[in-house]
Order: C-alpha cells, then structure tokens, then sequence
C-alpha cells in the first residue's frame, strides 16, 4: 500500500489552486465583459441620442428638436398646409430639410402589418396541422425543412421579390387576387374529394399526409389561375385591371409595392412563428387532449376547446416574435418596395421603412449632425421596440411552460 | 415524542462510547444543513469508526444523502445551501479555510447512485484523477491503473479492452470503474450512495461483496435503501429520519434488537401513518 | 335510436383542419418554388443557348438568343418574345422584344457566333475573316480558320499575362517607391524599359483582327484583344455545351465581375465573404463559449444571471441593421477614428480605419451572432448531467479542471452548432455590412503579398451584397439577371449546406444524450 501511495506535492496542490482560481476569474472577467460589450448597443444608441433633445448636437443649426415636431405634421415652406414629411436631402441649399419621423413608423408597421396578414394565418394552420393531425414521420421530416426557410437571407427573398414577383404580379394581378379565393376553396375541395372516395383510395390521401400530396394539387391550381388570368383580365377589366383600378377606383398601383412586401417578409416571418407556436402546441400535455377526446370530442373540437386556450400564450408568443422579426427586416423592405415615405394604407403603394431608411442614408450621414442622430434615434426605436416585444414573449412563453409542468404533473 | 427522547438520547450515547476516540475517522457535531430554507439535517451528532463499513438507512428525504454529501463538501457547488456544526476528518476541521476543497475530496472519495463513467476510454477513466494529482511515468501510471481496476474486481474483465469506451461497459461494470477510477487517487473514505439501486442482483452481490474487501484498508460510508443490504455488507448502522439521527449502532444489535420503536418499525416494514 | 355508424358528413374532420393543412402545403410549395426558380435560373445561365436568326414578316432580319416569353399586355390571346440580341454598339440596345405573330422564319444557321467582348457586351452575327500580318482566313476556309482563332486568341492571352505580371510586379511597386523619394536616374531607365515592353506587348496584343457582320448587315472591325470569348452554340454537340456550361460554371467561381457588376464571375465576393465569416468566427467563438461558460457554470444562479439570460436570449431577435448602426458608430467613427488619429495621422483627411473595413465588418458580425453562440452554447451544457461534473470534483479536480476536462469536451458539438449557425446568419447578412464597410467592387482583395499580407481596413465585396448591387443599381438589370440568380444560387447553398450540417450534428447530440439517459 505504502510504495503505491499517491502523495500530492504541497507545492502542485498549491499551483492546482491557483490555476483554479485564476481560470475562475479570468472567465468571470471575459463573460461579464462579453455580455456588457453585447447589451452595450442600447446604452450606446441613447449615449447618441439624447444630444438631439438638449441641443448640444455640433450643427449649424443646433437647435434642440422637440419631440413634437418629429411626429407632427410640421409647416414647411413651399406647402399650402402641415405636412408629415420626411427628405434628409434637401435638393438646394435653400430648402430645408424634413424630418417627420410618422411616415417612416407608418411605413415600418404598415409592412409589418401585411406580413403579418400573410404571414399569421399560414403559420398557425401549419403549426395545428403538425401539432394535431400530421402523421409523426412526415413531422420529424418537416421541421428541418422549415427551419431551412428560415435561414434564407433575406437578400435572396428580397431580389426575388423585388425583381421577379413585382414585375409579376403586375400583370397577373387577376389572378392573383383570384388566389385568395381559390386557394382555400381548392383546399376544402380536396378534403371533400377525399371524403367521398372509396376508402382504398382515400387511405393513400390521408389527412396525416396532406402536407405533401396537397402540394402539386395546390401547384396546379396556381398554375391554372393564373393562366386564366389574362382572360379573366379582358372579360371583367377591360383588359388592364391596373387602368381599371385607376378609373374606377382611384387607386394607384406602384410596381413595388406594400402587396409584395406582406407576400416576401410574410414568407421571411412564417417559419419563425411556426415553430414557436407549433412547440407551444406540442408542448400541451398529453393528459389535456386525452381526457378531451375521452369524452368524444373530435380532433378538431379538442384542438379548439383544449389545446388552443391551452397554449394560446405560446401562440401569441410566437405572433409577437413574429413582429419583431418583420418591423426589423431590412433588406426586403429595401428591395421590394420603392422606398417612399407615403402614408397610405392601400396595399398597392409603396412605403419606406425605418430600417430600409437606416441602410439607405446612414452611410452618408455626417456624424454627429441632426440627421445622423435622427437616423440613431430610429435605430433606437427599433431596438426598444423589438426588445420590448421579445422579452414579453419571452416572459409569457417561460409562464406558459411552467404551467404545463404543473399541468403534466399533476394530472 | 418525549418518552423517546430520553432512551434515544441514551442509545446514541453508547454507541460514543462504544468507538474509541482514536478509531474515528469523521467526527460530526451538531451539524445542520438546509437547502433553499429548507431543512435537511438538524443538529446531528455522529462518529464514523475507521475501517469498518458504516451504513445510513432511513426513508427517502430522511437527510442521508444529504449527510453522505456534507462529508466531501459537495455542498460548496449550491449557492442556496446553508451548513451549520463542524465535520471533523482524522481530527481536522473540513471547512477550516486553510482546507483545500480538492484534496479533501481527493481524500473522500464519492461514488454515485447511478454510474457516471466520463465519456472517455476505460484507462483514461481510470487515469482521469491521476493525471490531476501528479505527472507520473506512464509506466508507473499503467500500474496504478492495474491495480485500481484489480482492487474494483473489475481487471479480468476489461484487461484486453482499456482503450474502449467507458460507456461501452454493462451497469455494473460501469459502477465497478467508478469505484476504481475513485480507488486509483488513493481515498481514505469511500463514500457510496446507493451504489447498487441502479443495478441487477448479480452485479449488486459483486458490488457487496467488493465493499467487504475493501474496508481492510479503507472507511467506507454506504447510504441504502435496502435494509438487507445493510445488515449483509455494514459493521455499523444509522437510522435517520426526517432530518434527525435516530437511533445509531453496531449492525447486528440495530437490525435484532432494536431500541426504539420507530427503528423497528421502519426495519420491519411498519408504518405507523 | 341513432345510428352508430355517423351520418357520412362533407369532410371528414371539418374545414379547419383541411385549411390548416392547406397552410404546410402552401408554405412548402412556396419554399420549393423558390429554391427551384433560383436553382433552375441559376444553372440554366450558363448553358449556352441557341442563337436564332429570325424573319419578321416585314422582311427584317435579326439574331438573337431568346429569353421568355409573357402575354401581350391587355390581350388575352398572343404574345411577345424577349431576345438577347448583343450588339449594344451597332443597335443602341442588347434587348428586343418581338410580337410573336410578327415572326416569319425562325433558323439556327450553324455559323452564327456570339462573342463575349470587353467592352459593349456581346456580339452576335458572323465571323467574316481573320486578318493576321501574314494571311487571312476566310469563313469559307471553315475548320482552319477556327483553329487558326483559338491559336491566336491563345497567344493573345499568353501576351496579356505577361504584361499583367510586368504591370504587378515591376511597374506597380517601382512607380510606389518612386513615390516616396525621388527617382534616381537608374531607376528612371528601369521605368522608361518597363513602359517600353508594357507598350510593346500591348502592340502585339493588337496584331490580328476578325471582321465581323451583324444580320442587319453592319461590319465590324475588331482586334483580337478585345475578344474574351468566341461561341458557336448552333455548331456545338450537347456534349460540347455541357463542357461549356462547366467552364461557365468554373469562370463565374474564379473570376472578378466585368461591365459594372452586371457580368463575369464573383471570384473576389465568394472570397470577401469567405474571409469575413473567417475572421468573425475567430473572433466569436472563444467569446461566445465564456460567456456562455460563465452564465451557465461560474455565475450565481440567481435572478440577475436569470435576467441576463433573457437579455442575451432577446438579442438574437434584435433587428441586423441596429448591429449595423452600432458597428458605424462605436467601431468605424469611435474606434477607427481613434486610430487614425493616433497613428494614420499624415493620411487624414481620408481615412484608414475611420471608414468600413473587413475588420469592422467581422466584429460587428461577431457582434451580431454571439446571442446564437451563447444560447447554443448554453443550451449544450445544460444538457451534461450534473452527474458528470461530480463524479469529475469528487475525484479530486478543482471546478476550472472539472470544466476543462469533462464538461467542455462534452459540450464542444453544441459548440460547433453554434458556430455553424452563427456562420450561416452571418454569411446571409447584407444590412448591416451596407453600413459597415463593404464594397461594390474592391479593386483589391483583403489579402495580398504586401506586408502584413491581410489588410483588415479594407473594404471588401460580399455575395449578399453584390445580388443587391448588380439586381438594383445597374444599369441594365435584364442583362444582370442571370448573374444574380447564379450569385443567389451561391449564397443558398453555402447556407442550406452549413444549416443542414447544424441540423445534423445537433439531431447526433440530441441521440447521444438520450442514450445515456437510458443507460
């Protein structure tokens, strides 16, 4: 035993010590440094801020600006009445610059809005049908592929958008508002079509796998809409449903336009609210949903009964992670719209975001001048207002889940 | 209550009486431990003889992990633990700040309930604590390796197979490389926490039958939920039970001839709620 | 007494749950359609197409390649074709649509050509002649005088190498030091030979010269350094197009983009972005994994690391540009402007590190993905029992030896899915690099064989940005569009490559856990 004993040299265990200690320190320091420089960025957009509200901002014409005026309409010359109004450049040195920051906020929520409209209604049917009726391989199959579309840059969604589905939906704009018709009454015709077949055929075409085998029926339909779309076009609108509009209806329709961008970033957001709402619905104990189909109610009545008020936290959750994610989106809005600063409601104009508006005129913004600082406050109010967004659903998603420990434990 | 308290108080009186102050390895004096607010233990007193098998039983959250836990100051690790009373090892205050945690523990070797072999090969297991006291040759190191696993009865069965992964072994033997990997830094006390509730009949009796080896040169301190387990493998026997030490002595009186009603009850399987 | 058997109803499991699944089947056709449209598009640009000669009814006669084909604008019935016909010289426009009704004859004469030229685009028409010093070769001379082409366009290029590597490496660093001081007589003899050659080659570049003639019967003379490429798709065997498509394929990986973004490779993006991403991973990951170490391992658990957590966690969701503004504000003007003060001082007024640079770029980047590193990070030791960490203290190891040797070698797949998730987002990101120091077209990479070899100030050019660029700040964006669906095809893959390696990996970490859970 003796001349086998293992005798720490006091020595090592001393440096052994040592060694922990300063390892323990040298990542306190380094963590408590890393998770300063990242939450660093919101002191710093308000470190650059506030100058422009006490005056001390180094311009000529150094005047504190009231917060009023920024969100107002304002009186400029040249203008019969107030206007909202925002062109940082002015053309001549004798016009004066505008900064309305209304028309940008306008133009942010009203592209969040559309893809949002887009957006919600696909996502949350998708995450019911996985949650509740998808057969579980094509599930386990299927989360991948969404969380692929969610790694899509959106450089690649915008160009698409911008330079291929605007031009396009431009001239089939028939078919395309025919689409929103036709899409979900196809849908329901499948599943009557598939109710009425004989049951060796229509256990091929289950509900469980509907996901799949509605796609090339779904393809077809498009397809088929908006090939009839030009006809439809001469048969209801004279052929030109853009000058039709424009008649009748007094609406002006620009290329790029708030349509295209609720359809692009409504693509972008889908994936992100899927999954959440689709791990909120998953995630309702099992006990709930069983104890409700005992009773006899159908799928469809316990999805609604049950399982939605069960996790209608996490949905919403997943709604306002959602909104963060499209009230930020920079390089879709800045592709796919043309970048005014409009503030209309109509679908069919353009608009321009406050992000888009950063990437556009920050890089020629003199620092430390009313513009530049403008350009920081809007990024400030981005920050807090995506921020503010995710900590909520941050806040009701950890409620949610410990309800459904409790949920699961006790039942 | 208060006609237990005084023969209570008497029983745990001999059994101090009965290990001579040179034979103790832990001394434990009012020792409290709470968790979170919670208590745990409260005001414990307890000697563990050296070289002889202690064993703890009582029901689940009577405080016996709790106390096995306290002995190598795994504590440390819960920011919400508090720990009041001192734990004296070979006569040497535990939490004295001179102390180094390390190498108490090194010194107080633990093995746990469910095995929990590193995600290494098996010699590397082994070879884990060894590497962290001192640089040794590899020759010598190899030897050490050889005779911990021999001391753990586990040799024969990995000696053509060190460099396979640990996890790779059945249950028992994964306890069993616990048990070496612990045995290669040289522990004075080994402590075993439930080390055989994880495992199959067999495995358990090779387990037991390891622990009565081991005690010729080591303290052993054995918490279990298995009352025969206890009476096969253990010299002593405490009983604890909602925190508190109940009745403590040599095995064979506690299991016969037990002085108190609650021991017997809970040995016998009784139930007074 | 009802039935038991239910009345057969409409749908089985009512509308809604029809229309929900409508939702997963409506989300994958759009995510198929658009990686089929970029990858169709994408590819099918460097197929060489047909060059059609075309008759219209009015007697008119032009070549071209055609593009699409889309209804007439207000008519339900008939429709235009768009053709590439080149000639951006000769016509005014490279692009013509043609009512299809108009349309006479269509033909693929096997001797139409078209030539890819440095300047004005391409040129699509017959090769007439080839005028060397010594002979010319007609088009009657048939396979010699296209051989005698390529032997010529071959010296061409051999002669354009040579003066390229004279300009680099003779002229460029002479005319530098020359710079500095003043020219001694002996160098100044080495300048005037260097020129001397430089002249002389270019001379010799400008020896031979093809005449060619559109089908509206416009000639043109043109030397053969002005040449980059000469095409016969008519001529050419499937086997032949699919050598070409493969060198297209290899050219758009290799080479710098020509005519302002709107042709040639992305040879200098691919590598811009590959450098980037490089930098920003070195950078982010030890920082990521302390400070997820520390969250998860060394600090108190109580409320503010709690707080902290939900912070870094609510990071990730901020918007890329606000990143981007905190990049141009704390690291370009604060930092970089610090720099050139202290030590680019005789440079100022224009600016070193004080303007966007690959540096700034990846730090802002890294500042961007850490929230993606830390929570994978985090997430991945959270998943190591406690049971490990101490079995490791009870065997003696102090907690930064438990951490070393047990608990970060467990954790290091997690790790890698964060890193490989922060590269995929970083590499798709173009916002905030708008703000922060990329280029539409960097004359030099970031690396180079002047010393400190990599230069981290300078601007660089970037795969996500040049699809922006080329989509929508050319001039001719019809012409741009292939190029950029070859680009987007690029950047989709690099990241659906790297995603489903994450994926991968994290479904491995995910198996191994549950095994040993059951253990």
């Amino acid at each position: 035993m003796t001349e086998r004993s293992l005798s720490p040299s006091p020595w090592r265990r001393r440096f052994r010590y040592v060694r922990d200690r300063l390892f323990t320190l040298a990542v306190t320091a380094c963590g408590i440094g890393v998770i300063l420089a990242v939450l660093a960025i919101g002191v710093f957009l308000v470190v650059e801020v506030v100058p422009l509200f006490t005056g001390s901002a180094s311009t000529a014409n150094s005047d504190a600006i009231d917060i009023e005026s920024l969100w107002l309409p304002q009186q400029y010359p040249g203008y019969d009445e107030p206007q909202y109004r925002w062109q940082a450049n002015a053309a001549t040195d004798a016009d004066t610059p505008m900064f309305s920051l209304t028309p940008l906020a306008w133009g942010t929520l009203k592209a969040a809005v559309y893809a949002l409209l887009f957006a919600v209604p696909l996502a949350l049917g998708a995450a019911i049908h996985s949650a509740c009726f998808m057969s579980r391989r094509l599930r386990f199959r299927i989360k991948p592929v969404i969380e692929l579309m969610e790694a899509l840059p959106g450089v690649v969604i915008g160009f698409i958008a911008g330079l291929v589905l605007a031009p396009y939906v431009e001239r089939h704009l028939v078919g395309v508002f025919a689409l929103v018709l036709v899409l979900p009454l196809g849908i329901l015709a499948a599943g009557i079509i598939q109710a009425r077949l004989p049951w060796c055929l229509s256990k091929r075409v289950p509900l469980g796998w509907a996901g799949l085998w509605l796609i090339p029926w779904l393809a077809g339909l498009v397809a088929l809409t908006l090939g009839i779309s030009p006809y439809l076009e001469v048969l209801w609108f004279d052929g030109d449903m853009r000058t039709w509009m424009d008649q009748q209806l007094g609406l002006d329709y620009a290329t790029r336009n708030a349509m295209v961008v609720g359809l692009a970033m409504g693509f972008a957001v889908i994936p992100t609210i899927y999954s959440l709402a689709e791990d909120a619905l998953a995630g309702v104990p099992a006990s709930l949903s069983e104890g409700a189909q005992a009773l006899g109610a159908s799928q469809w009545q316990t999805l609604w009964k049950v399982l939605l008020p069960a996790a209608s936290p996490g949905i919403f959750s997943a709604v306002m992670i959602g909104a963060g994610r499209a009230v930020g989106e920079t390089m879709i809005v800045l592709m796919a719209t043309g970048n005014t600063a409009l503030m209309t409601l109509s679908p069919l104009d353009g608009m321009r975001s406050m992000a888009a508006n950063i990437a556009i005129e920050l890089p020629e913004a003199a620092p430390g001048g009313v513009h530049y600082q403008l350009l920081l406050l809007c990024a400030l109010l981005l920050f807090v207002f995506t921020f503010c967004v995710n900590t909520l659903a941050e806040l009701v998603r950890s409620r949610l889940t410990q309800r459904y420990q409790r949920l699961g434990g006790t039942t | 209550m208060a006609d237990e308290t005084s023969p209570r108080q008497a029983a745990l009186h001999e059994v101090v009486q009965d290990i001579p102050r040179e034979g103790r390895c832990f001394e434990i004096e009012e020792l409290s431990v709470a968790y979170a607010g919670k208590t745990a233990l409260s005001g414990l007193n307890l000697y563990v003889p050296r070289h002889r098998v202690t064993a703890f039983i009582g029901p689940s959250g009577c405080g016996k992990s709790t106390l096995l836990r306290a002995f190598n100051r795994l504590h440390d690790l819960n920011d919400d633990v508090d720990r009041q009373g001192r734990i004296m090892l070979e006569g040497q205050e535990i939490h004295a700040p001179e102390v180094d945690v390390a190498d108490l523990r090194r010194r107080v070797g633990m093995v746990f309930q469910t095995p929990n072999p590193f995600p290494m090969s098996i010699y590397e297991n082994v070879a884990f604590g060894l590497r962290l006291q001192a640089a040794l040759p590899k020759r010598r190191r190899d030897e050490v390796i050889e005779w911990a696993l021999e001391s753990a009865a586990l040799w024969d069965e990995v000696k053509h197979r060190l460099h396979d992964s640990a996890l790779s072994l059945s249950g028992g033997q994964q306890q069993r490389l616990v048990i070496a990997r612990t045995l290669a830094v040289q522990p004075e006390v080994l402590l075993l926490d439930e080390p055989a509730s994880a495992l199959d009949p067999i495995s358990t009796l090779k387990i037991e039958e390891l622990i009565r080896t081991l005690k010729s040169h080591l303290t052993l301190v054995l918490v279990t939920h298995n009352m025969q387990q206890a009476a096969r493998v253990s010299d002593y026997t405490a009983f604890l039970e909602g925190g508190e030490l109940i009745e403590y002595g040599a095995t064979d009186t506690l299991f016969t001839n037990p002085r108190l009603a609650r021991t017997e009850n809970y040995i016998t399987g009784r139930t007074d709620r | 007494m009802r039935k038991l058997l239910p009345r057969r109803r409409l749908l089985i499991e009512g509308p809604g749950a029809w229309l929900a699944a409508g939702g997963v089947a409506l989300s994958l056709l759009m995510v198929l359609a658009l990686l089929a449209l970029i990858a169709g598009r994408g590819l099918a640009h460097f197929w060489p197409p047909d060059i059609e000669a075309v008759t219209l009814v009015s007697g008119e006669r032009f070549a071209g390649q055609p593009v699409r084909e889309q209804g007439l604008p207000g008519q339900a019935s008939g429709s235009e074709r768009l053709y590439r016909t080149g000639n951006r010289d000769l016509d005014g426009d490279q692009w013509r649509w043609v009512e299809v009704n108009a349309i006479d004859t269509r033909t693929t004469p096997e001797d139409l050509v078209i030539i890819e030229r440095r300047r004005w685009g391409p040129f699509i028409g017959r090769l007439l002649r080839l005028e060397g010093p010594e002979a010319q070769w007609t088009a009657s001379d048939g396979a010699a005088l296209w051989r005698e082409l390529e032997e010529r366009m071959a010296r061409v290029s051999q002669l354009r190498h040579e003066r390229d590597a004279l300009h680099n490496h003779r002229l460029e660093p002479l005319a530098e030091h020359v710079d500095d001081s003043a020219m001694s007589p002996s160098e100044e003899d080495e300048l005037r030979e260097i020129k001397a050659r430089i002249l002389a080659l270019q001379d010799a570049m400008q020896r031979d010269h093809v005449v060619l003639e559109s089908l509206s019967g416009q000639r043109l003379e043109l030397s053969l350094e002005a040449l980059i490429e000469v095409k016969r798709p008519n001529a050419m065997s499937l086997l032949a197009k699919l050598a070409s498509w493969g060198e297209g394929v290899w050219r758009f990986l290799s080479e710098g983009p020509r005519a302002a973004n709107t042709a040639g490779g992305v040879w200098p993006a691919i590598f811009g972005t590959v450098m980037m991403v490089l930098l920003m991973s070195v950078l982010v990951t030890p920082f990521g994994v302390l400070a997820a170490v520390y969250l998860n391992e060394v600090a108190p658990q109580g409320r503010l690391t709690r707080l902290v957590r939900i912070g870094v966690r609510n990071l990730a969701g901020v918007p890329s540009i606000v990143y981007g503004v905190f990049g141009l504000g704390v690291f370009v003007y604060g930092i970089g402007g610090s720099l050139d003060s202290l030590f680019f001082a005789d440079e100022l007024p224009s600016p070193t590190f004080g303007t966007g640079g690959l540096l700034w770029a990846s730090l802002t980047l890294a500042l961007l993905t850490l929230p993606v590193v830390i929570v994978a990070t985090e997430e991945g030791l959270a998943r190591i029992p406690d049971s490990q960490r101490e079995g490791a203290l009870a065997l003696g190891a102090t907690r930064s030896e438990a951490l070393r040797r047990v608990v970060l070698p467990m954790a290091v797949p997690a790790m890698l899915t964060g890193v490989i998730l922060a590269i995929a987002r970083a590499a798709g990101e173009v916002a905030p690099l708008m703000l922060v120091g990329v280029a539409k077209l960097a004359s030099q990479v970031p690396v180079d064989d002047e010393f400190p070899f990599i230069h981290l100030e300078r601007k660089f050019m970037h795969l996500g940005y040049h699809i922006f660029d080329a989509g929508f700040h050319g001039g001719d964006v019809q012409a741009a569009m292939p190029l950029v669906y070859a680009t987007a095809l690029l950047l989709v893959l690099v990241i659906v490559v790297l995603n489903l390696t994450a994926i991968l990996l994290r479904h491995t970490i995910r198996a191994r856990h549950v095994v040993q859970a059951h253990r």
